[in-house]
């Protein structure tokens, strides 16, 4: 397995969310721009809207888990199936 | 009913206008599309003014709810929007009043745009956050700096009225040597991996209370690289992990990213 694969888009968590999307990325003054950032979030709104982030995150690790798992299912029935015939 | 226009990014010239629309918009009822000007094009979707407006976002934003659930939508429809192509990536909810603003915006920024894609061009942004058993580190440096055992022995040879004052010093001492072994320790991975990339940037750390771990964040950056040196990069993080693992350090690498720590403009905003 490369390194990339390992890590890529793993353990996505809180403050990664915080520290980029909310936090950067270019800021122009459009016609309305809304830039979360500014304005004052208590720091309790703030753990709030990272905690939820993470378990989305999770929420999405823990399906793509149990697809392989399923995978993993039909191959040992393959084999079982092969190993029969023969 | 008049339409708004939720500017997620900036890209190359787009030949397929429709090339996103598989992808949903910020309000789930329209997609995402791109707009062709002279040497770029944006990537947009509309919004309702109903429900986009100055006034509307501004109430909405303090529902923590909304903000949650569409600051992740901003995020995981980057991450896409990444992967097939370079991306300079707005801020969360930059949202304009209609098409000939949009264009007004592009045009004053055309050039800096031009040259920013031209820079990302395969390249990567990855993240990197060290974190610390700061206890266990703190014991380490009670124990064997140098600075402290000379102390240590200064403060034996002291009256006893004074060696209680001393102590409580040493104390203080100790806490400034543990601060000072996360630093240089850190700073010298950072070092390492700067000669992978094209740029870096050290940011700010988040205390226990941010993050909601037990270790302590000692470290927090980001980097741009090209892509052959991906490989490479990471892999000096998993020999880091398995290195200093038993030591209490822990290396967390996230990525890749659209190149949001490096996309600023070399004008000041307008």
């Amino acid at each position: 397995m490369s390194e990339r694969e390992q890590y890529e888009n793993k353990d996505i968590s809180l403050i990664d969310i915080l520290d980029t999307v909310l936090d950067k990325g270019v800021a122009i003054k459009g016609d309305l721009v809304i830039s979360i950032a500014g304005i004052d979030l208590v720091y309790l709104d703030l753990r709030v809207l990272i905690s939820a982030v993470e378990t989305l995150v999770q929420s999405n690790q823990q399906g793509a888990k149990s697809i392989s798992s399923e995978r993993m299912d039909e191959e040992k029935e393959a084999l079982e199936y092969v190993t029969e015939r023969s | 009913m008049s339409e708004l226009i939720y500017l997620y990014g900036i890209v190359p010239v787009q030949e397929d206008r429709q090339s996103l629309s598989d992808l949903d918009g910020i309000d789930g009822e329209h997609a995402l599309h791109t707009i062709n000007f002279d040497n770029c094009a944006a990537v947009v979707c509309h919004v309702d003014e109903k429900d986009y407006g100055e006034k509307v976002l501004e109430d909405k934003t303090k529902d923590m709810e909304w903000v949650k659930d569409k600051a992740f939508h901003h995020h995981e429809t980057l991450i896409k929007l990444r992967e097939r192509t370079t991306i300079i990536p707005m801020k969360f909810c930059t949202i304009y009043q209609s098409e000939n603003s949009l264009e007004n915006m592009v045009s004053t920024h055309a050039d800096d745009w031009v040259q920013l894609l031209e820079n990302l061009k395969d390249k990567e942004e990855w993240n990197l956050k060290i974190y610390c058993d700061r206890p266990s580190l703190r014991e380490k440096v009670a124990e064997h700096d140098l600075t402290i055992k000379e102390k240590k022995e200064e403060i034996e040879g002291m009256s006893k009225g004074k060696q209680y004052l001393q102590r409580k010093k040493l104390d203080q001492l100790v806490d400034e040597q543990v601060e000072k072994e996360l630093n240089s320790f850190s700073k010298s991975f950072h070092d390492k991996l700067n000669t992978y990339c094209d740029q870096d940037l050290v940011k700010k750390t988040w205390n226990k209370d941010v993050t909601g771990k037990d270790e302590e964040m000692c470290w927090n950056a980001a980097f741009l690289l090209p892509l052959d040196q991906v490989e490479g990069f990471l892999e000096e993080v998993t020999t880091a992990n398995s290195e200093h693992q038993h030591a209490g350090w822990k290396f967390e690498v996230t990525g890749p990213w659209p190149a949001y720590h490096f996309v600023n403009l070399s004008k000041s905003e307008v």
